[in-house]
């Protein structure tokens, strides 16, 4: 008998996405914002369910069971408690949760019916659960620890369980409203960020900052024991009743009002960004530490958006609390597709679960997505009369790549199945030689269009991240922030910074290592690790600019402008780089110069396309 | 999604090859692979193989647009004629005109037992058209070459040879140019499509959507004939001619009688084995009939590919049979 094939969906929130596993075999995984070209869509993912029994090759009558991460009668519980506690206030938002779901979740039975042309068995996993599976199951650990923290579930928004085998319990959880992932979004629009998508940005603002307002937060926001657990005071927050999610007491409490989008960023809010980074890196390690308590395991796995803070992650690794340490790389609740599918799985149907006997993962580089083959992308540029070179050959394709970067040009890297997840990882990459103190602005405000503080992030041949970081072992999703070496590190003061009425670009174009493009002002590196076995074109490439210039290190960043998803199709990829100033672009086994290319025929008015995050 | 065709000079387009997707329709989807010839078709195709073959020329009813792979009429006879082959050379959008160059560029000289030609019958439209309309990346509607003939005395002669690679908009398509667009009264057709009142005028009006060939001297049939009849004569195996009938006929809101008097007339004059499968799907009552096709799509529905492959096989399987007993 074939194994069962088992369809994980996630949306109606956020970052939907569609998973597809065959027995506990993860087979492909996907977003709906790469289809729709709407960043983090929250529609049903008709598109990458489509994709997925694209990627299998199955019918929907295929398909044995169809789980969904959420339990809407538990968030409608949640919803109707909220509005309780707070009526007459909060009538729009409750009102906007109601439509939700009892609009669509209530009905997410005829939305799989409308995307498959027929109705499968529908299977409902808790959001947590979803979370806590897409941590454990994919992990590299036979048993672990597993810390799932987001905004919220249906009433939790963290849990901490234990995954052994097959099996996965959970032990603790803390309930909405109390909520670290909401704090930490409470402050990212406060900063003038936009809400799931800024929080990125407020983590890249950090370290800039000085965490002055840390005590503040400890004493009044959110109040922290011992075991990490922790209550938030609901005074200075509006999100229970409002839209907005900070409250005029935050306000007074940094004595500030909220920062409007786009408006200058100063010193201020640096500090506070440093300060909420720093209140979170402290109660994550408090409960990585719990976590090891309750389980016995010193393995930990984590999900939930929280997890996608790498610098708190950098720090549970270094911290010694754990020795192995396992991060979904689609942590946010695009991942919870994929969960709800293993648990389905594995707690459903009972399926076994074998840890792959390599020592690695079973999230298969997170390379899940879709591929497109080399007749693919030339029937498309030959419809197109664009111009390229196919070049076959890997060797020799990888060594005019190196030297393209090696003069300074940014390329752009189309090559395999996407990532899942939010991080380009060589699939649908941007790359840059890190070596020249000019490049970060260069690529933030040329070709990404996005604020110049924002760090970019190191991809590194696996064998040789010791020579340039203080990372031992893998990073494979670049989900740990790591130092650089301090014998590649040059003096930069922050002093002159903050005296300098923190004007970003002279910090950031000040040369702090041998590697300025990815150095962050206070040392770090968010690190990607590159293994031959996940990406043979990305580590060739590396390889033969290692080869040219005996440097195994390139900046590695999502392939897309500010606001818009991650690319996904060669049509997707020539737009992006017809619009900016990439210079080369990689299309498979195709080389294109934009030098080459017939003119554009875009203005800017093209920027209006994707909302600003 | 990345497109699931690729320019071809000759041709004017083909499916890329090694394909691999489900293309999603507002029905749900269905899964297309093709092979590395660019055909939907799960095997490989070499010219010489000691299999016994057949190889089946048509356009997106052959091809099976909406159907998945292992559902076609196609698919349904490789199983119900195992261990011989049906090889698809179906291609979506095309005249009979593209399937015989099809014919001439990938299975000339190929070893195979039989080769049938699906015409479907509106094809009398694309076969003296220049262009076929498309829906481009920006919604907008661009005109695709394609390779055609023109009857000079009774000699054909191809142009579009190569086929121009070049899409063309509405604005600088040239007023003469020759665009099937789908048949008569376009405009009017979309009208009363979008009020969903099709079926009711089709009636009303008594519709008859291929005039061209209620006179066997009509130019259209005169090209459609002298192509069937050069390709024929090119062919050393029996060749099968299957008009598949367009669901008017099949739905009996159009009178079938003109077109099935010149196939068969045609059949008569080229040696060819014509299989009319009309009757045999008239033999099934309305409803069945109106399973046939999707229900806002005129393609065959997988019931409509079963029921064209068992009516096929009432010719191919003795003709199959006569030919394993030839000496």
């Amino acid at each position: 008998m074939s194994e069962p094939y088992i369809l994980g969906v996630s949306g109606l929130y956020h970052d939907s996405a569609a998973a597809l596993i065959s027995g506990a075999e993860i087979v492909a995984a996907a977003q709906e914002e790469r289809f729709t070209r709407k960043k983090h869509d929250r529609r049903f993912p008709a598109n990458a369910i489509n994709y997925c029994l694209s990627e299998a090759f199955i019918e929907p009558s295929q398909l044995d069971i169809v789980a969904y991460y959420d339990n809407p009668a538990l968030t409608l519980d949640r919803a109707l408690r909220n509005f309780a506690a707070v009526a007459p206030r909060g009538r729009e938002p409750f009102k906007a949760a109601m439509r939700s779901i009892l609009d669509e979740k209530f009905r997410i039975e005829k939305s799989f019916e409308a995307a498959l042309g027929e109705a499968r068995p529908l299977w409902y996993v808790d959001h947590h659960l979803s979370h806590a599976a897409s941590a454990f199951y994919p992990s590299p650990f036979e048993e672990a620890a597993i810390l799932t923290v987001d905004g919220v579930g249906e009433h939790a928004t963290l849990t901490i369980g234990h995954g052994k085998g097959r099996d996965i319990e959970l032990l603790r959880e803390i309930r909405y409203p109390h909520s670290l992932g909401l704090l930490y979004s409470a402050i990212t629009q406060y900063c003038g960020f936009k809400v799931n998508s800024g929080e990125y940005k407020l983590m890249g603002l950090a370290p800039y900052g000085e965490p002055r307002f840390a005590r503040a937060m400890l004493d009044h926001l959110i109040h922290v024991k011992d075991d990490g657990s922790f209550a938030l005071d609901l005074s200075y927050f509006a999100f229970m009743d409002e839209a907005v999610m900070s409250g005029p007491k935050l306000h007074a409490l940094f004595g500030a009002p909220p920062r409007t989008a786009e408006s200058r960023i100063d010193l201020f809010h640096m500090d506070i960004a440093a300060s909420v980074q720093q209140v979170t890196e402290i109660i994550m390690l408090k409960l990585a530490a719990e976590a090891a308590r309750l389980t016995g395991s010193r393995n930990l796995t984590m999900a939930g958006g929280v997890a996608l803070n790498c610098v708190a992650n950098g720090k549970i690794l270094r911290s010694g609390l754990v020795d192995g340490f396992w991060i979904q790389p689609a942590a946010g609740d695009a991942g919870g597709a994929l969960g709800a599918a293993l648990y389905a799985a594995h707690m459903g149907l009972e399926l076994p679960r074998q840890v792959p006997a390599n020592g690695r993962d079973a999230q298969r580089g997170s390379y899940l997505g879709p591929a497109y083959s080399s007749a693919q992308v030339r029937a498309f540029l030959d419809r197109e009369g664009y111009a390229y070179t196919h070049i076959p050959d890997r060797a020799e394709r990888s060594a005019a790549v190196a030297k393209a970067l090696d003069a300074g040009k940014v390329v752009g890297l189309l090559s395999g199945r996407m990532e899942f997840g939010p991080r380009s990882l060589g699939a649908r990459s941007i790359l840059a030689d890190p070596r020249g103190a000019q490049m970060q602005s260069k690529v933030n405000l040329k070709v990404k269009y996005r604020e110049s503080f924002r760090p970019f992030a190191p991809a590194v041949l696996h064998d040789r991240v010791g020579d340039y970081f203080e990372l031992e072992g893998e990073s494979p999703y670049m989900l740990l922030v790591a130092p650089v070496r301090e014998d590649i590190r040059q003096p930069f003061d922050m002093a002159d910074f903050r005296k300098g009425v923190a004007d970003m670009i002279p910090a950031v174009n000040k040369v702090r290592s041998t590697l300025p493009a990815i150095t962050h002002v206070d040392y770090s590196a968010r690190v990607q690790t590159v293994h031959p076995d996940d990406q043979p074109d990305f580590h060739a490439i590396l390889a033969a600019f290692d080869a040219l210039t005996g440097c195994p290190v390139l900046v590695n960043t999502s392939f897309n402008v500010r606001g818009e998803p991650i690319v996904n199709t060669p049509e997707d990829a020539y737009r992006c780089f017809m619009r900016t100033e990439i210079e080369t672009l990689v299309l498979e086994d195709c080389i294109l110069e934009k030098a080459e290319q017939p003119v554009s025929e875009d203005d800017d008015a093209w920027k209006q396309e994707f909302e600003l995050d | 999604m990345s497109s699931l065709f690729q320019y071809d000079p000759d041709i004017g387009y083909r499916f890329v090859p090694h394909l691999k997707v489900r293309v999603a329709t507002s029905d749900g989807g269905y899964l297309l692979r093709t092979n590395a010839l660019g055909f939907r078709n799960d095997r490989e195709f070499e010219t010489r193989s000691s299999a016994r073959r057949i190889l089946v020329f048509g356009d997106s009813f052959t091809a099976g647009d909406n159907v998945s792979n292992g559902q076609r009429y196609s698919d349904h006879l490789d199983q119900a004629l195992a261990p011989v082959e049906v090889h698809n050379f179906g291609l979506p959008g095309s005249g009979t005109d593209q399937h015989s160059i099809i014919w001439n560029k990938f299975a000339k000289g190929a070893d195979a037992e039989v080769v049938v030609i699906a015409v479907l019958v509106e094809n009398i439209r694309r076969i003296v058209s220049a262009y076929r309309p498309s829906v481009g990346d920006d919604g907008s509607t661009e005109f695709i070459a394609k390779p055609y003939f023109q009857l000079q005395g009774e000699t054909l002669v191809r142009f579009n040879d190569p086929v121009p690679r070049e899409r063309v908009t509405g604005e600088t398509l040239e007023a003469e140019a020759k665009v099937d667009r789908g048949g008569r009264f376009p405009e009017l057709r979309k009208l009363v499509k979008t009020l969903g009142l099709q079926g009711v005028v089709q009636q009303l009006t008594r519709y008859q959507p291929t005039p061209e060939y209620d006179d066997p001297r009509d130019p259209a049939w005169r090209l459609m004939r002298a192509i069937l009849l050069s390709w024929r004569s090119q062919i050393p195996q029996p060749v099968v001619l299957m008009p598949i009938p367009l669901y008017q006929h099949v739905e009996q809101t159009a009178d079938p009688a003109a077109y099935r008097a010149r196939f068969s007339e045609l059949a008569a004059e080229g040696a060819f084995i014509l299989h009319d499968p009309l009757d045999d799907l008239l033999a099934n009552d309305a409803q069945i009939r109106r399973g046939f096709r999707f229900k806002t799509d005129v393609h065959l529905t997988p019931a409509g590919h079963r029921a064209i492959a068992d009516s096929l096989l009432r010719t191919l399987g003795p003709l199959l049979a006569g030919a394993r007993s030839d000496p």
